[in-house]
């Protein structure tokens, strides 16, 4: 049993520090945990966190990596978490596209697509769920019909974020029609131009006010060699990833922040000339989101050894992703408590205490227990999986 | 980062469990919980010589030498079958203590025997003023007379009392509760003249006393660490056995859960078993999430107090966290088994209420939520 980390880790967290420390903003780590759209300083961010070396640590050195271990992207993702619950800019190429590329993609797609992930350059969008496939995914519909060198594609994705700044769709569509085959057989994964002719986005704005999009394929053409991997794997290589991918999107570093802020809060906020924090419940309140976070803490770290030791993962990023998730929601309970009205204030109004930041965090939080699987169907993963118990879908 | 046991670790886990499972059955334990003694001392003699009471002491003193994290692999099986009997006092309580004190005259003089199974201790710290917990808030007093200490004053949720020869006592020495300075911890015999004990009657038949001390004479000698400046000492004691304690509801939640699972995959209603229905998977799924987070918490606060860092913020989440993850695992577990479970002969109810005896030791989520607080700077 260890929970430490190595003196090249340590040394690598420290100058990734002090990197960080001079060039991330909160304008930067809101474009993307809003989804607000990576703009010109996010982008500029993205190019020097490759540019200094900080992209890319455990992949391959053929495509620009360096081959070390992946807890060096953990060590990553944790340092920009804890700034603004700051993400990898480009989050979805480099910690869920790039990855099953690197597994099942083919070597020219390898060689075209992992460098310019690697340098920061490009974005990917998921394009998986569709209006009538949201848990039940390996029900979706969009149709790929194979012409020649082609794929003819048909159909509608929804709620596919990041598409309006993305350079390419992450496409899972329907590759085998025959009836009576199942149905998460015949799925296919493909690259897909965003700017391809017969590429529709339109624009759907969520009540914390992040754009996500639906998006519509007429007749588009797709290359056969933007295919990933072998036809009508698809769906296997979209469960395959998914515990890594977990395990790179609930980063529990991310609500270190806000928690920081509520209890800075309650030492300079004053009731009946005393500071809040001197209030019992408060206090309570406050250190139970603090023990969460330490739970949560090392929930991540024991799903992420797993990955980084190359051992298989099962249920345990998704008591992770349920965890984090969920005492991300109690978290922002705790702070509207504390704030009292004073919660209820947006970024731009008078006498707005954290920048409207929890605010904002309350709108937001009802998307984390259900984005990426919701709670419902993770328990019942657990339950299968983690405990053997018989299938309820 | 490594989440693996080492292979000592292992093959301790194994024999732990193999001897337990053979030794320590449920009708046991239901026997111990009416018996006046609590435990058979043949079960103590027979763990003695598996090495288990020196598992924590070191080798110079006749001990095995073992960290903290094979402490809690042990108290991990222990909870497993809710050992009853004097070995979470004699080691948690006791042997830790005197080994936290680093004085190496009561260190000769106490571990050897502890080791080889002929010692039992444990520690009176709490008093009928403990209406909420709070370490410092120690009232028992200790006045130097000559060479000698009187102590005056009563104790109380001293666990295993009867049986232990000596008890580790914390008493006031300076200034008034609940101030951290002035507590002063002695090691006293327990055939004292002036100790008097009166058995508690506790939900989960384990043994509880009230001790209370009529001007007992304590030499000088029997002093644990400093004069007026034990808080420090206490402190890093408890930590210690709080994550004792933490380990040892680890592994009773562990067993309710294998318990619920496997009844939920045999239990059949409707024509399928009910752990095909989502509302019982969930339940099952919320008890593995916690049990989870108490495990991965449990084995980092037992390295990082075996690196010798202090870990208070880490240790008192950690008491917090899984004295509350305990209770909720009862209850699910409870859900998960219906009425059947609710009797008294089947072996949930050991469970149910040992967590409530959980929680209240070594402070509540309550009092170690405080300690957090304070970490946090508020």
């Amino acid at each position: 049993m260890d929970f430490g980390y190595s003196r090249e880790e340590e040394e690598y967290r420290e100058r990734l520090c002090r990197f960080l420390d001079e060039n991330l903003t909160e304008e930067i780590a809101r474009q993307n945990w809003e989804d607000r759209g990576v703009g010109s300083e996010g982008r500029e961010f993205s190019r020097k966190l490759a540019a200094y070396g900080f992209l890319g640590m455990s992949w391959p050195k053929e495509y620009g990596g360096k081959g070390l271990s992946p807890t060096y992207e953990f060590i990553l993702l944790d340092e920009l978490g804890k700034r603004w619950g700051c993400h990898v800019p480009l989050d979805v190429g480099y910690t869920m596209v790039g990855p099953t590329i690197l597994r099942r993609g083919s070597e020219a797609l390898k060689s075209e697509f992992l460098p310019r992930i690697i340098e920061g350059e490009i974005e990917f969008c998921l394009g998986y769920t569709e209006p009538n496939s949201g848990s039940d995914l390996a029900s979706m519909q969009m149709k790929a019909v194979e012409e020649g060198d082609y794929f003819i594609v048909n159909g509608q994705k929804t709620f596919n974020t990041e598409c309006h700044y993305s350079e390419y769709h992450w496409l899972a569509a329907r590759t085998d029609q025959s009836r009576g085959a199942p149905k998460y057989k015949g799925i296919s994964l493909f690259i897909v131009d965003m700017d391809s002719p017969g590429i529709t986005i339109r624009p759907l704005w969520t009540m914390s006010g992040e754009r996500t999009n639906e998006v519509y394929y007429d007749n588009v053409k797709v290359p056969r060699h933007r295919m990933v991997g072998e036809k009508n794997m698809g769906f296997y290589y979209m469960m395959e990833a998914i515990g890594s991918e977990r395990n790179q999107v609930f980063i529990p570093m991310r609500l270190y922040s806000l928690l920081q802020e509520l209890v800075q809060y309650a030492r300079d906020t004053h009731h009946n000339g005393r500071p809040l924090a001197e209030d019992p419940l408060v206090r309570d309140r406050l250190a139970q989101a603090a023990i969460e976070l330490e739970v949560a803490r090392v929930l991540a770290d024991h799903s992420r050894w797993l990955e980084s030791n190359h051992m298989p993962l099962s249920y345990e990023p998704e008591i992770t992703k349920i965890f984090t998730s969920e005492m991300e929601q109690r978290l922002v309970d705790t702070g509207m408590q504390l704030l009292g009205a004073f919660g209820l204030l947006m970024e731009d109004s008078p006498r707005v205490p954290m920048r409207g930041r929890l605010a904002w965090y309350y709108l937001h939080s009802f998307m984390t227990t259900i984005g990426a699987g919701t709670s419902e169907i993770g328990r019942s993963v657990i339950a299968q999986r983690g405990l053997g118990l018989p299938r309820s879908y | 980062m490594d989440f693996h046991f080492t292979e000592e670790q292992r093959i301790l886990r194994k024999t732990a469990r193999d001897f337990l499972e053979a030794n320590c059955s449920a009708s046991f334990v239901l026997e111990m919980e009416k018996d006046e003694k609590g435990y058979k001392e043949d079960l103590w003699l027979k763990m003695s010589e598996l090495g288990w009471m020196g598992l924590i002491i070191p080798e110079e003193y006749d001990g095995v030498g073992g960290n903290l994290l094979d402490l809690v692999v042990m108290f991990e099986e222990m909870g497993r079958v809710c050992l009853p009997g004097p070995f979470f006092s004699t080691i948690a309580l006791g042997a830790l203590s005197i080994m936290e004190s680093a004085d190496d005259g009561l260190k000769s003089e106490f571990l050897p025997a502890i080791s080889r199974g002929e010692l039992k201790l444990t520690m009176a710290h709490e008093e009928p003023d403990f209406t909420r917990y709070d370490p410092y808030s120690v009232g028992l007093k200790a006045i130097k007379k000559g060479d000698a200490f009187l102590l005056s004053g009563t104790k109380m949720f001293v666990p295993d009392a009867h049986v232990a020869d000596s008890i580790i006592c914390v008493a006031r020495t300076d200034g008034q509760p609940p101030a951290r300075y002035g507590l002063s911890l002695f090691i006293v015999d327990a055939g004292s003249k002036g100790l008097n004990l009166r058995p508690l009657k506790t939900m989960a038949g384990d043994k509880q006393f009230e001790v209370s001390f009529n001007d007992v004479r304590v030499s000088k000698g029997a002093l644990l660490g400093r004069l007026d400046r034990g808080s420090d000492l206490l402190d890093s004691i408890l930590r210690k056995a709080v994550v004792c304690k933490c380990a040892e509801m680890l592994g009773g939640a562990q067993k309710v859960l294998e318990m619920a699972s496997g009844y939920a995959k045999e239990r059949e209603q409707f024509g399928k078993p009910i752990g095909s229905f989502q509302a019982v998977q969930h339940h099952c799924a919320n008890m593995l999430i916690d049990i989870e987070g108490s495990r991965y918490l449990i084995y980092k606060v037992a390295w990082l107090l075996s690196q010798g860092i202090p870990a208070v913020m880490e240790t008192a989440a950690c008491k917090s966290w899984v004295s509350e993850a305990f209770k909720k695992v009862v209850s699910l577990g409870h859900q998960v088994q219906g009425a059947t479970a609710y009797m008294i002969e089947h072996d949930m109810p050991l469970y149910s209420r040992r967590a409530r005896i959980a929680e209240m030791s070594l402070g509540d989520g309550r009092y170690h939520r405080t300690v957090v607080a304070s970490q946090l700077g508020l």
